[in-house]
């Protein structure tokens, strides 16, 4: 597509600086809730050109950061069972559970095995009939639809050597969970527009009216968060609170209706925990019971495991904008992508992976938007 | 695993009743499922891709429209930009008069 490379365009990307600080008649605080904008925004220095205007917040948007403990652990469980073929996307396998990790299960000789797509779980499961195979189903309403349609296809032909050990997370719940907070400092959402893609947005429609906040859905170049944070600003500076969709391109208001409704189909919601967070009422998606054949918990006795977090990773703070990851006492000394405390370490898409690589970056090609 | 990425395709098949395809992101090619697509996209149009599945058409008109108004943008603020530094310097001949 000829216009993809443009939404790169350092002319507009200036222009749209140039409109968001001279617009703005005072700084106001917005976040963006996708670990991958975070990190757009933080390695083009989108957060530093708009300083005077706007005070960027990193939400809570990292699947791998929020997978709570306990499933971590579970994971673990699983993995090192000698007849277990265990299956996870790549991200999740330094992710530090209570005391090890998934490589280091592997390591140990566990059969731990880096999949792409669910999909390559499955067919893994039906070329192994001798042996179990799970898939960690992590992430947003991104990798719901994936996840649902692996354990769909998997009952459709008859394959019962499959399992999901399933930790999704919705985005709505933890916004109102973070504008509920009494502390809540946020005055305006970027919500993230691949998992509006999926959903769509009317979900977001109530909760910019009841708390009075502008949510734009928006895409993840330069020009799209840019544009995204000018139309925030806008409505802030009108008194208006609505969702507006930046991201036309690829985000229709009813979302992809045939993955919303076989997600609807394979899963449920239900009350889930967020690592550093807590637990968040209905913000997590779990099998429905037609398809517990298919849960990896209740296949390996794992459902009651419950631990608690380690005091010393403020992974909490830093997801919901408390703190900024530089201010936690540990990073880059005690935790460190080599060595991470915290899975916001460890995760592409963390906040804290984002500013320790920022020295990185500076050092390479600079920061490129508006310079 | 969060990333989405945008990508042509290049094929479609059924597999024993789901649709797949062939996806072409900037000269890697892999097969991607296209089902939840299916209605609504031929060969040669773009999608979004996470974890091997199709999430969302790309509209290219929509994505061209955007572009030209934002380029329209930032143009007329070079313009803006330019008579400032206009007027500022005609200001400056002003009082040098
Ligand atoms: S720097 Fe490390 S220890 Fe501190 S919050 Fe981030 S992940 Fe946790």
């Amino acid at each position: 597509m000829r216009y993809l490379a443009e939404y790169r365009d350092p002319a507009i990307a200036k222009a749209l600086i140039d409109r968001i600080t001279t617009r703005a008649t005072r700084r106001w605080t917005l976040m963006e809730v996708c670990g991958g904008q975070t990190h757009t925004i933080v390695r083009q220095g989108i957060d530093e050109f708009l300083d005077s205007a706007v005070e960027m917040i990193h939400g809570p948007g990292c699947p791998v950061c929020v997978t709570p403990l306990e499933q971590i652990d579970k994971a673990l469980a699983i993995a090192a069972q000698p007849n277990v073929i265990f299956t996870s996307f790549g991200d999740m396998l330094r992710v530090p559970g209570s005391d090890c990790d998934l490589q280091q299960v592997r390591a140990r000789g566990g059969d731990v095995k880096v999949v792409y797509s669910p999909l390559d779980a499955l067919a893994l499961a039906r070329k192994h009939p001798e042996r179990e195979v799970v898939f960690f189903a992590v992430g947003f309403e991104t990798t719901a639809p994936a996840n649902a349609m692996a354990v769909w296809r998997a009952r459709e032909l008859g394959v019962r050597n499959f399992s999901v050990l399933v930790s999704h997370v919705t985005v709505p719940p933890a916004i109102t969970a973070i504008l509920e907070a009494p502390d809540n400092r946020v005055q305006g959402f970027l919500a993230a527009g691949h998992v509006c893609a999926v959903m769509g947005y009317t979900e977001y429609e109530p909760i910019a009216a009841r708390y009075r906040v502008p949510i734009i859905v928006t895409g993840f170049e330069p020009v799209d968060i840019l544009e995204g944070i000018a139309m925030a600003v806008a409505q802030l500076e009108e008194g208006r609170h609505e969702v507006e969709n930046q991201y036309v391109r690829s985000v229709r208001r009813l979302g992809t209706e045939p993955a919303r409704a076989l997600v609807a189909q394979v899963f449920e919601l239900t009350d889930r925990p967020w690592r550093g967070i807590g637990t968040i009422p209905m913000s997590g998606l779990r099998l429905r019971d037609e398809f517990s054949a298919y849960d990896a918990e209740r296949k390996f006795g794992v459902e009651g495991l419950r631990v608690t977090e380690p005091a010393d990773c403020r992974a909490g703070d830093v997801l919901t904008g408390r703190i900024k990851p530089p201010q936690c006492t540990a990073f880059g000394t005690r935790c460190t992508p080599e060595h991470p405390l915290g899975a916001p370490m460890v995760s592409s898409e963390g906040a804290c992976s984002a500013y320790f690589n920022l020295a990185k970056y500076r050092r390479g090609e600079g920061a490129e938007v508006g310079a | 695993m969060c990333l989405g990425i945008p990508g042509k395709i290049t094929a479609i098949r059924d597999d024993a009743g789901l649709t797949m395809g062939v996806v072409d992101f900037g000269g890697i090619r892999r097969d991607v499922c296209l089902q939840y697509v299916s209605d609504e996209v031929a060969i040669g149009d773009y999608v979004i891709v996470h974890v091997g599945f199709a999430i969302t058409k790309m509209d290219e008109d929509e994505a061209r429209r955007t572009f030209e108004v934002l380029r329209e943008m930032s143009q007329l603020e070079e313009l803006d930009w330019m008579a400032d530094v206009a007027d500022a310097s005609l200001k400056d001949t002003e009082k040098r008069a």
